[in-house]
């Protein structure tokens, strides 16, 4: 790693921190920041946040959606110019200006949303920026560099496939190689276990133990979830709304002080759903399958049922048929096979209006592009379920004044904040959106309410509120069919739980019967008896 | 015969050096359908100079920096202002159109110039083309530097964490697109057909962005495909020397285009795509906004 890029300059020692909680972690500082300001138009991202990395640790940075951990490791890679304050690397000022830089200088980023080029091999996505890919591009050389790397670290990556082709661990490896293979001594990554399955999450955090106690590389990990936080962290900092609230040495730390510091308040994580007496049979999907958008099967034959009060978890990673299996049911996808049979009626050819005025609630994934329209108000956007019922429509025309009552309820109801009713949806929170969405469902009083990632992206309180919302939801005697990535989710919420892996349910378990290992491993595609599962 | 190969040669250098420029700009995410116009800009201004000067190198030179000049514009729209791409092409086709009618219509008639000598038979124009194909092809699928410019296209923010400079990669390349554009205007007039005419092209321009798309971004791909076209023309020009008495000239002089009409329809079917189309840039017209 060279220090000699042109942006380092004087050697000034970064000054002392100040430290809001007064717990202070000892050792050299590689890369410290002070007084770190990012305003955007109308937000204040960071206020004046101080941060001291230690050479060869585990940093973890917490903290809710929009409490500015991501601006400020992109402050730290180069990618965001802060406003106000100074970056120092081993005490001498620095300067990014792009992400250039931060390389040169050697910080690796691994960002949330995946920075590969798909149609590209592994290797050419390896090599993309390298310095040693000026002229003509010497991939036999890099092949074999890569491959010396790979051993070292225990990874297996065909470096000839195409990066589409990859699972998403895998994708994530090729970024972290990529980094190393830069140089990288620094290791930024956000928010890294987002879209793995579990047993990817158990291969990423060895692994990351492995570089820093053997390659003494730094690792920052930006995240909200607490266990990773716990499990691989040698000390976290906490961010809430922009500032630092606690920067303690994880072994100190319990998840519940963690909370407190990420949130302000106590907040009640572990949410159950009370078992319920079942009610009677409401869903019955027998041996259906669908195909996906580019012409594969990708739903290959399911059969469940589902009763009056029951959550139905279908938990795999995304890209598994889930997306499928939630459109067939709402009848916004043809059904390939099979039969879906609603409170006794055939279902199977009915438009999705017909299966809306039955009571089959759909609430998509993506929130802002398929559930709401970004440019269309609260009002209009809750029309969205609306604008077929008579009772929001006089002689034809569309009768505003009660759909803003209506809104104006849900807003209430669901504790959507938003500065008045006639805002354009883009400009709310993802979960304020979110509430908005599930109240305007729920609002109709759907017999069967098909959620899919319903906590996305969203924060602890949002999270909390939604999943008590569904929870609420199945004790007035409606059925709940969750579709979710996340196993804690899954496991706390369902009456039965189907791991899905390639448009099969690998079974479908009772809650006494799942517990997060067997499930995890069935979303990883081993089969019931490999996963040890009855 | 031999008359017949060598003008298809000259009339496909025509449409491999657009396409080419294009090709590249392409890779790197910005397209230009202004294409035409930046050709027909090219090729009349490259006539102008040549003849009031009596140069064709510093006519050919006014078709390069006119068409740089049009390309780093486009750049300035579609890169820095991120303003619709499409719309700018056309707008700079328009505006090409119009301004290069009022221009160049006292010049119109032929050039008066002593042939472009052709050695071995074929215009330097050719060779050059087809040095320009082997050089892109190498540049885009062979070196670092086509790799940056091929991840722009696919994958900006992908390109960007990696270093590269995304906006700096596209005007490069636009430019370069724009230049090869006005060189080949310039062939035109200064040698395929040395006749000024309003709107001269009648739509080449249109045909070569249309082998783009053709090519599947591949250079060689684009030479066969300008070559076949080409041909095609010539032969409709005049057909009865090569299959007399067959079927009217018109309709032979409508073939080259119908047969581009009905190839872009197969290669923008989905059963195509999802079979061969993988190598359309994935952000190929997207204006890159950094995060």
């Amino acid at each position: 790693m060279k220090a000699g890029t042109g942006r380092v300059r004087r050697p000034v020692p970064a000054p002392a921190i100040h430290s809001p909680e007064g717990s202070s972690i000892p050792g050299e500082p590689i890369l410290s920041a002070r007084g770190i300001t990012k305003r955007f138009p109308g937000v204040l991202a960071l206020d004046r946040v101080d941060l001291d990395v230690r050479a060869g640790e585990i940093r973890a940075v917490l903290g809710q959606n929009g409490a500015g951990k991501t601006t400020l490791m992109n402050i730290l890679f180069g990618l965001v110019q802060p406003d106000e304050g100074q970056l120092y690397l081993r005490g001498r000022q620095v300067h990014f200006r792009s992400p250039h830089d931060a390389l040169t200088i050697g910080i690796g980023m691994v960002h949330q949303t995946r920075k590969l080029v798909a149609a590209h091999t592994v290797l050419e996505n390896l090599v993309l920026g390298n310095p040693g890919a000026r002229g003509f591009l010497n991939l036999a050389r890099a092949r074999r560099e890569i491959g010396e790397l790979c051993q070292r670290y225990g990874v297996v990556l065909e470096l000839g496939a195409r990066v589409w082709q990859l699972s998403e661990g895998e994708k994530q490896w090729v970024e972290i190689l990529k980094a190393l293979y830069r140089g990288a001594r620094i290791l930024i990554l956000d928010e890294p276990t987002s879209v793995l399955t579990p047993p990817e999450v158990k291969t990423l955090l060895t692994g990351l133990k492995a570089l820093v106690s053997d390659q003494g590389v730094t690792v920052l990990v930006v995240t909200h979830k607490l266990p990773i936080v716990m499990a691989v962290s040698h000390a976290v900092t906490v961010l809430r709304s922009g500032r630092v609230v606690a920067s303690l040495r994880t072994d100190e730390a319990t998840e519940q002080i963690l909370v407190r510091h990420m949130i302000g308040k106590d907040v009640s994580l572990r949410l159950t759903k009370a078992p319920v007496e079942p009610g009677r049979l409401l869903l019955q999907v027998e041996d259906l399958s669908a195909f996906s958008d580019k012409g594969l099967r990708a739903l290959r034959g399911v059969s469940f049922v589902l009763r009056e009060g029951e959550i139905f978890g279908v938990a795999g990673v995304t890209g598994n048929g889930q997306e499928e299996l939630a459109q067939v049911i709402a009848g916004l996808r043809p059904t390939a096979a099979g039969r879906i049979l609603f409170d006794g009626h055939d279902m199977t050819l009915r438009s999705p209006l017909a299966r809306w005025r039955l009571g089959i609630g759909y609430i998509p994934a993506e929130r802002a592009e398929v559930a709401s329209i970004a440019q269309f108000s609260l009002v209009e956007n809750t029309g969205l379920n609306f604008h077929f019922d008579r009772a929001f429509s006089t002689q034809g025309f569309f009768d505003y004044a009660r759909l803003e009552q209506l809104t104006e309820r849900i807003v209430d109801t669901y504790d959507v904040k938003a500065p008045h009713l006639h805002v354009q949806a883009q400009n709310l929170s993802g979960g304020n959106l979110q509430k908005l969405i599930l109240g305007r469902v729920l609002s109709r009083k759907p017999r069967l309410l098909i959620a899919h990632l319903p906590t996305q992206g969203l924060d602890v309180e949002a999270t909390a509120f939604v999943r008590g919302t569904l929870m609420e939801t199945c004790s007035q005697g409606a059925a709940v069919l969750l579709i979710s990535e996340d196993l804690d989710e899954i496991l706390a919420l369902s009456d039965w739980i189907a791991p899905i892996y390639e448009g099969r349910f690998a079974a479908i378990l009772s809650r006494g019967e799942a517990d997060a290992e067997t499930v995890g491993a069935m979303m990883a595609g081993l089969r019931s008896e490999e996963a040890g599962a009855p | 015969m031999l008359e017949l190969l060598t003008r298809s040669f000259e009339a496909s250098t025509i449409l491999v050096l657009a396409a080419l420029g294009e090709l590249i700009s392409q890779r790197a995410g910005v397209l230009n359908v202004g294409l035409e116009g930046l050709m027909l800009f090219g090729g009349t201004l490259a006539f102008i100079t040549a003849q009031s000067t009596g140069s064709y190198i510093l006519g050919v030179l006014a078709g390069l920096a006119v068409g740089g000049f049009l390309g780093l514009a486009h750049g300035f729209f579609s890169i820095t202002l991120r303003g619709d791409q499409v719309v700018s092409g056309m707008g700079l086709w328009i505006l090409s159109f119009g301004l290069t009618t009022y221009i160049g219509s006292p010049y119109t008639g032929p050039l008066g110039m002593e042939r472009i000598q052709t050695p071995f038979g074929l215009s330097p124009f050719v060779y050059l083309a087809v040095i320009l194909v082997a050089a892109a092809w190498l540049l885009v699928f062979r070196t670092g530097p086509g790799l940056a410019i091929r991840s722009s296209g696919e994958n900006p923010s992908a390109a960007e964490v990696s270093g590269i400079n995304v906006a700096a990669i596209r005007y490069l390349c636009v430019t370069f697109g724009g230049m090869l554009a006005g060189l080949s205007g310039a062939t035109y007039t200064l040698s395929y057909n040395p006749v000024w005419n309003y709107n001269f092209l009648g739509g080449w321009g249109f045909t070569s962005l249309a082998l783009v798309f053709f090519s599947m971004w591949n250079p060689w791909i684009l030479l066969a495909g300008a070559s076949m076209f080409a041909a095609m023309w010539q032969l409709s020009l005049s057909p009865e020397l090569v299959l007399p008495g067959i079927l009217s000239r018109y309709i032979w002089r409508t073939l080259p285009f119908v047969t581009t009409i009905v190839i872009l329809s197969i290669i923008s079917t989905p059963w195509f795509r999802t079979r061969w189309g993988l190598a359309r840039p994935e952000a190929l017209g997207r204006p890159y906004a950094k995060e």
